[in-house]
């Protein structure tokens, strides 16, 4: 059963959803070969100066470390406002992401700016812990001030091949979430095979979610643009049989200008340029935006760039 | 003068056939004369229409059934050895070089049975193509051949130029003129061993009535050329084949593997490996 | 926010430097032509002309074959592995050349410099690599058969692929201890004309590779010429077939490359998007110009609609224009001759009652260019269902079992190529064992590979080109 006929009335039975998911096929190879065909594309000069600025205003600037203190939070979230304090031109970041107990922190330093504060939440990054507990998390980062929330499919299920229960706790957990924006993270990393990204996809889609996230950033196979070329396709099927936009948030081993445009040139040819703003995608990063700034700077001055030119986040 | 011993019929779609011309022509050997049938335009075009029929059938059976089907050829004539001695006597041969003759087709035969099941092993292989892909060529029957065979008074010539297609799972329209009582004969033990209808069929006559409808008949997709016949013959099969892009052997090989390859298509498949 | 706009991003000319009159390279040497005649190549992006080169009457082709005749004496002396060197050593300069190759091909004949430098040149460097190595393995390739090169070798190819071409066609015929007489397109020589600079360079000797230019009488001189032992041809099956009744009653021998009408079968099991991106692949490759293309799109009917819709959207993002630009997915259509047939096929599409749709893009104003089209409600007898295009044109047909399939890809003169698009591996086989087709790619399509044999079924020619069966092309039985 195809998408197309499972919501013709706009409404998901779970059997739907199920249908959706045994019906995922994905051909490895030809995901591999889209993905490095599209990164030959050359992006320069002010096709490259727009991708930058695009990428900053795309970027959550995140922290998720046990050694994260206040003081580490507020400056990370006054570098999201104003990343080049020195170029008016370059925008402000998009949202800052933090544990649920600095979300109160960060929220004092952006309230009076566009920038967002996302919190983590259901037990990050491993969702390794009851559905009670994983909602209790969520609710204390909204009520601390939370415009966005990033939470991790429940992987264990997932392979135990408990598909439902996958899909109900973040059905739950966007339920707790309301107006509230919610990322579901599948961890691509874990799930391995492109087909198993698909299906969580649709799972999280399916369920509520606004963005799904490739990576928590804390294994070592964190994003892939061919994950991404993937979940693009998932998202863009979802928009073209009635459901809406689903935004799309790339996170984990992302540190250079140079990927992150490779990123963009897959978003925009695959779902196309509505897509390339930061209502619909996403960097999750923390090294990536530094070099970013150093290629706006180089773009603008025709120099290269030292890193001790812009503030540390 | 001697008298007409029998009158020898075409062989096509697993019968015996006259000319539907009724037209007919003499071959005489020692002791006796034979009538055998002057294929027309007609006569070939409905071998061609079996053959093509035959070819689906043939094509059907397992390689071992197909091997199985050329063994029990070789018993036929072993069964029968004596009489294609004095056939082959008849014709001029001395007892000695029939007898030989004789032995020399059956184990033909028996080489080109056992290599039913082999062949595609030894022409086609892997490819060790640069990339994440299982590459494969392996070989398919070109289809429907048409085989003049050669002029030699020779059963072990006679089975060389059939045998090479049909191992390969061609069907094939086996073409005499002198040697046409001995193809004809050797009809009837193909008739007892199993052989699908029209996979192999005997025609008889001069190759001239028929040499332009051969290399124009769109159906016949292979000329395979054992006999001497002029270069003008020649030059009209290909002039007509070429309409069809017609393949066309001349002299091909008549031992081993490369007796074969001039019946086999390759075929490469890619697939791509991933999970 | 606005639109991201990709902006130009060329590739520089400067790397190139053609001259502004090319000879034959005959006898590893460039030489006027007795002809005293010349034709322009001109760029089919720009309409400029780049050069003029030579148009071989017989007697440069007698010169050409008799030089060949010369060559095959000190080739025959030279030792296999000496030959694999040489080879390898033309290999190792195309690499380093590459982008010059690159930058030429698509000045010349049109196609994305993104496809001249991921594709061509690459596969370029890799059949000499391939073929160097079998120089002193030819033993080894068939058994114990016994078996011979040719001689003299005529070979005559076209312009999709050039410089491609003139691999597959040399390296193999050079490695299997063969000399040759090339003769490349008369839209597209230079490439051909660089290479022979490179042969002089390895210090190949004289007389092994021969290059003669011009048009079609040029070839027909090749094709007749009497001390010819082999003619290897790739282009339409109409030449073909006047190649192969030129060669009536003549003992040489002959391999044909030509056209087709590929049927791309999509299952509705198939991984859809995958198999747009393999339609696409299929049929806009190279602006089309390619005679394994994937022209007939097969899809099942229960899926037709949403396969055409994904397909519609994917084909708007095809960036058709400058070849250069390194983000240009289509380039140019070869020769205004090219184009003109294209327009008049699709014209007659429309006419039949063939729905077109074609992508909005702007084209140029000077060159030849033809809009990505896909054409859908067609019947099997329309014209464009029939007759290759040619060009980056694609003809939906449907059907609604695996049998139906089969017999409708099977429904054609041609047997080159086709495509399978299904995630059960046991339909694969199926189908695969029941198309007439040399090459068959399952959920991929236009995949090359040196060691790969490339050939057609039917009409579409005979003989491979292309790993160890590409040797038989090359040697004849010697038992």
């Amino acid at each position: 059963m195809s998408l197309n006929n499972a919501i013709k009335d706009k409404q998901l039975e779970w059997s739907s959803v199920m249908d959706i998911v045994n019906n995922v096929r994905v051909d490895e190879l030809g995901v591999i070969e889209r993905t490095s065909s599209l990164a030959t594309r050359s992006i320069k000069r002010e096709a490259k100066l727009d991708a930058l600025k695009r990428i900053v205003t795309m970027c959550d600037l995140t922290t998720l470390e046990g050694e994260d203190t206040e003081g580490k939070i507020v400056q990370m979230s006054s570098k999201a406002m104003s990343p080049d304090p020195g170029d008016p031109d370059v925008p402000s970041a998009a949202a800052v992401c933090v544990y649920p107990a600095l979300v109160s922190t960060a929220k004092k330093v952006v309230k009076n700016s566009n920038v967002n504060v996302a919190s983590v939440s259901s037990y990050f990054p491993s969702g390794q812990a009851p559905l009670e507990s994983k909602i209790s998390d969520t609710k204390f980062a909204i009520s601390e001030g939370a415009d966005e929330i990033d939470i991790v499919i429940n992987r264990k299920a997932f392979f135990e091949g408990d598909y439902r229960k996958v899909y109900d706790e973040i059905y739950s957990l966007k339920e707790v979430c309301g107006n509230t924006h919610l990322k579901t993270i599948l961890e691509i990393g874990e799930l391995k095979t492109f087909e198993n990204i698909k299906k969580a996809s649709v799972l999280a889609l399916c369920a509520g979610s606004d963005f799904i996230k490739t990576s928590t950033g804390k294994i070592s196979n964190g994003s892939s643009r061919e994950a991404c070329l993937v979940m693009c396709r998932t998202v863009r099927e979802f928009e073209s049989f009635g459901f809406g936009k689903k935004g799309i948030k790339v996170a984990g081993g992302i540190r250079d200008a140079k990927d992150a445009i490779r990123y963009l040139v897959i978003v925009n040819e695959e779902l196309g340029d509505e897509w390339l703003s930061s209502k619909y995608f996403r960097f999750g990063a923390s090294s990536l935006l530094d070099d970013v700034l150093k290629q706006i700077k180089k773009l603008k001055t025709n120099a290269y760039q030292s890193s001790y030119y812009f503030p540390r986040g | 003068m001697t008298e007409v011993k029998k009158t020898y019929k075409n062989y096509v779609n697993g019968k015996f056939v006259r000319s539907e011309s009724g037209k007919v022509y003499s071959v005489n050997l020692k002791n006796e004369k034979f009538e055998i049938p002057l294929t027309s335009k007609k006569d070939l075009r409905d071998a061609v229409t079996h053959s093509k029929e035959g070819f689906k059938h043939w094509n059907k059976l397992t390689m071992y059934n197909r091997s199985q089907i050329l063994y029990r050829l070789s018993e036929m004539i072993e069964g029968n050895k004596d009489s294609y001695i004095s056939l082959l006597h008849q014709h001029g041969l001395s007892k000695n070089e029939s007898k030989k003759d004789v032995e020399n087709a059956i184990n033909t035969i028996v080489w080109y049975s056992g290599i039913v099941d082999k062949w595609e092993q030894l022409t086609g292989n892997l490819n060790p193509v640069a990339g994440e892909y299982f590459n494969i060529s392996h070989q398919e029957p070109i289809g429907v051949t048409f085989s003049l065979s050669s002029n030699k008074v020779s059963l072990n010539h006679l089975v060389k130029s059939f045998l090479p297609a049909m191992s390969v799972g061609c069907s094939v329209i086996s073409f005499t003129d002198e040697n046409a009582i001995l193809a004809l004969k050797l009809s009837e033990d193909i008739n007892n061993s199993d052989f699908p209808s029209g996979s192999i069929n005997f025609i008889t006559g001069n190759f001239g009535n028929i040499v332009e409808d051969v290399g124009g008949h769109v159906e016949v997709k292979l000329v395979a050329i054992y006999s001497d016949i002029t270069n003008e013959f020649i030059k009209t099969l290909s002039e007509r084949g070429a309409d069809s892009v017609k393949r066309i052997f001349n002299k091909p090989a008549v031992d081993g593997l490369a007796s074969i390859l001039p019946f086999i298509e390759t075929k490469t498949v890619w697939h791509p490996k991933g999970k | 926010m606005n639109n991201w706009n990709y902006a130009e991003s060329k590739e520089s000319e400067k790397i190139v430097s053609i001259e502004k009159k090319y000879g034959h390279f005959i006898g590893g040497d460039f030489i006027s032509p007795n002809s005293k005649k010349y034709l322009d190549t001109i760029s089919p992006s720009t309409e400029e002309v780049l050069s003029s080169i030579s148009i071989g009457n017989e007697k440069d082709v007698d010169f050409a074959v008799q030089s060949a005749k010369e060559g095959l004496k000190q080739w025959e002396k030279t030792s296999p592995s000496e030959r694999s060197k040489y080879l390898f050593k033309l290999a190792r300069l195309i690499q380093e050349r590459s982008r010059e190759f690159a930058v030429l091909e698509s000045l010349d004949g049109g196609k994305p410099i993104k496809e001249s430098r991921d594709f061509d040149l690459p596969q370029v460097a890799q059949n000499f690599f391939y073929y160097a190595g079998w120089a002193d393995k030819i033993n080894l390739a068939w058994g114990d058969q016994r078996t011979q090169p040719y001689g003299v070798v005529g070979q005559i190819i076209p312009w999709n692929f050039p410089l491609l071409m003139l691999s597959w066609k040399v390296a193999p015929a050079l490695a299997s201890g063969n000399t040759v007489v090339l003769k490349p397109a008369e839209t597209t020589p230079l490439t051909a004309l660089l290479f022979a600079e490179l042969c002089d360079e390895v210090g190949l000797p004289k007389g092994v590779f021969n290059l003669i230019t011009g048009d079609g009488t040029t070839g027909s001189h090749l094709v007749n010429h009497k001390d010819i032992r082999k003619i290897a041809f790739t282009g339409s099956t109409s030449v073909g077939k006047y190649i192969q009744k030129s060669l009536a009653g003549r003992d040489v021998g002959l391999t044909l490359e030509l056209g087709g009408k590929a049927a791309n079968i999509v299952y509705n099991d198939a991984s859809l998007d995958e198999a747009v991106e393999g339609v696409v692949n299929g049929i806009f490759f190279n602006q089309g110009h390619v005679c394994c293309a994937g022209s007939r799109l097969l899809v099942q009917e229960d899926i037709h609609d949403e396969f055409i819709k994904k397909l519609e959207k994917r084909m708007q993002m095809l960036r058709v224009g400058d070849p250069l630009d390194k983000n240009t997915d289509i380039g140019a259509i070869n020769s205004k001759d090219q184009l003109d047939k294209i327009t008049q096929l699709v014209n007659e599409g429309v006419k039949d009652g063939g729905e077109l749709f074609q992508i909005e893009c702007e084209l140029p104003k000077n060159g030849y260019w033809f809009k990505p089209s896909l054409f859908t409600s067609v019947q099997a007898n329309y014209k464009i269902a029939t007759e290759e295009i040619f060009g980056p044109v694609l003809t939906t047909l449907t059907f609604r079992t695996p049998e139906e399939a089969v017999e409708i890809a099977n429904n054609t003169e041609y047997g080159l190529s086709a495509g399978i698009w299904t995630e059960k591996g046991s339909k694969i086989l199926w189908t695969a064992d029941r198309l007439e087709a040399g090459v068959i790619w399952a959920n991929t399509f236009n995949k090359f590979d040196p060691a790969s044999p490339f050939g057609g079924y039917k009409e579409s020619g005979f003989g491979r080109e292309g790993g160890r069966h590409g040797l038989l092309s090359y040697l004849k039985d010697s038992s």
